[in-house]
């Protein structure tokens, strides 16, 4: 299929890029074009105009920022799932990057273009509430720093304003005594899982839990912040029954899982359910060996 | 596809059950209502458009009609809708009743949605459905608040 007509300007400089975002409201950022480009082609999607931010070479690139890392958002997701400072600095990121849609669209995906666009189902957005990232949004007005938990409002919905694009994302460093574990379950390989969970889990000096943070995908309009979940494991020795009881209070009181032809809202409770559980258990034993 | 659920609101159910036969409150409610108009006394016919995310606003035209009027406790509402990206038909109840100084409403609709939007986008149609019924009925509730103060 063809997509309708449309303008399209392919910027030299992230300034040159903000400007015609900034004088033309119907503009559409263009980042991989892995979402963007077949809604189009099937004529859901008709903007006017496109702004192709293929030639930011500025936007592209993974670079050390203090103890964590910094990823530009045109950095293609394979780009991420090959390099050594992303298994070092954002291990369950590393983790997580096999798992997003098949190796053809993270060859041409950025992670700029998955945040932005912010579909309940994607692996990102989770994983950058679940570490705490920092968004870095730029406009012809100035630069922002936003929260990932603030980032992610609703369903496709983001804190982006008008004219405003996601210029990069950071990473802070992995605390220490850390563990980190990223499950999901799509009924293919490649497809939108019909749940996926992020997880880090850090421990105190005596082995207690100290921090935990649980983000899961596919199940609410956004990635979702299983808090109550988060809450049970608190100051908890983090053994196998604290475990479960975190696992069932995050898929009976944490989310509000939609129901559709691939999976009815009961097994996608039982599928947080089991993936919480199996994905703290992999985590505390990580932070346990850290620990040591 | 189910939609069910129920909603909190100020007021008795007789003024709740004025404005939602009121066209011109409906069309102050309902997320992406450009035109809506009573065609018939149980009848309203309407154009909507409705984008999620980077899909662009389709327009579809709308016709709801009325059966079983139980003012001001319950009534059904037959709908039809047809569009570029598709169709929806159904049939949703809606029950008013007064609880403490205000009305719990309780809706549910049982809709059948076919076409582009049906194939595309099977796995959002749950999670958009129960968005835009959270905003008209937040929409609904702003109006009533407003009317009552």
């Amino acid at each position: 299929m063809k997509p309708p007509p449309f303008e399209y300007y392919r910027p030299s400089s992230l300034e040159g890029a903000l400007t015609l975002l900034a004088e033309r409201e119907e503009a559409k950022p263009l980042a991989g074009g892995q979402s963007l480009i077949p809604a189009m082609n099937f004529r859901l999607a008709a903007p006017a105009m496109l702004v192709d931010l293929n030639d930011l070479g500025e936007l592209a690139g993974i670079t050390a920022a203090g103890a964590g890392i910094r990823i530009g958002a045109m950095t293609r997701h394979s780009a991420v799932e090959r390099d050594r400072r992303i298994a070092e600095r954002a291990p369950l990121l590393w983790e997580t990057m096999p798992h997003i849609a098949h190796p053809q669209i993270r060859n041409r995906g950025t992670v700029g273009g998955s945040l932005a666009h912010a579909d309940p189902a994607a692996e990102l957005p989770a994983v950058m509430v679940a570490v705490e990232a920092t968004v870095l949004l730029r406009s012809t007005r100035g630069e922002r720093r936003v929260p990932a938990a603030e980032f992610f409002t609703g369903l496709f919905r983001t804190a982006l304003l008008p004219g405003e694009l996601v210029t990069a994302i950071e990473i802070p460093p992995l605390p220490p005594r850390t563990g980190w574990a990223f499950e999901e379950f799509a009924r293919r390989h490649g497809d939108y899982a019909l749940v996926g969970v992020a997880v880090l889990v850090t421990l105190d000096g005596g082995g207690r839990c100290e921090r935990a943070r649980i983000a899961l995908l596919s199940v609410g309009d956004g990635p979702v912040l299983a808090t109550r979940a988060m809450g049970t494991l608190q100051d908890s020795d983090l053994d196998a029954s604290v475990i479960r009881e975190a696992a069932e209070r995050g898929a009976r009181d944490d989310i509000e899982p939609p129901s559709d032809i691939h999976a009815s809202e009961a097994y996608r409770r039982q599928l947080t359910r089991v993936l919480t559980r199996r994905a703290l258990t992999r985590a505390v034993a990580r932070a346990r060996e850290a620990s040591r | 596809m189910i939609v069910e659920g129920s909603y909190p609101l100020p007021g008795s159910p007789d003024v709740i059950w004025d404005l939602l036969m009121d066209p011109d409150v409906l069309a102050k409610v309902m997320p992406g209502t450009k035109a809506l108009s009573r065609t018939a006394p149980d009848r309203y016919e309407g154009t909507m458009g409705v984008g999620i995310g980077p899909i662009t606003a389709a327009e579809f035209e709308l016709t709801i009609t009325l059966t079983d009027l139980q003012r001001p406790a319950s009534y059904t509402m037959q709908i039809d809708g047809k569009g570029r990206f598709g169709f929806t038909r159904g049939t949703a109840n809606v029950e008013l009743a007064s609880e403490g100084v205000g009305t719990v409403m309780r809706y549910r609709a049982d809709l059948q949605v076919g076409g582009k939007i049906a194939g595309l986008g099977q796995r959002l149609l749950d999670s958009v459905s129960r968005m835009l019924t959270r905003q008209g009925l937040d929409a609904l509730n702003r109006e009533l608040t407003a009317r009552l103060t």
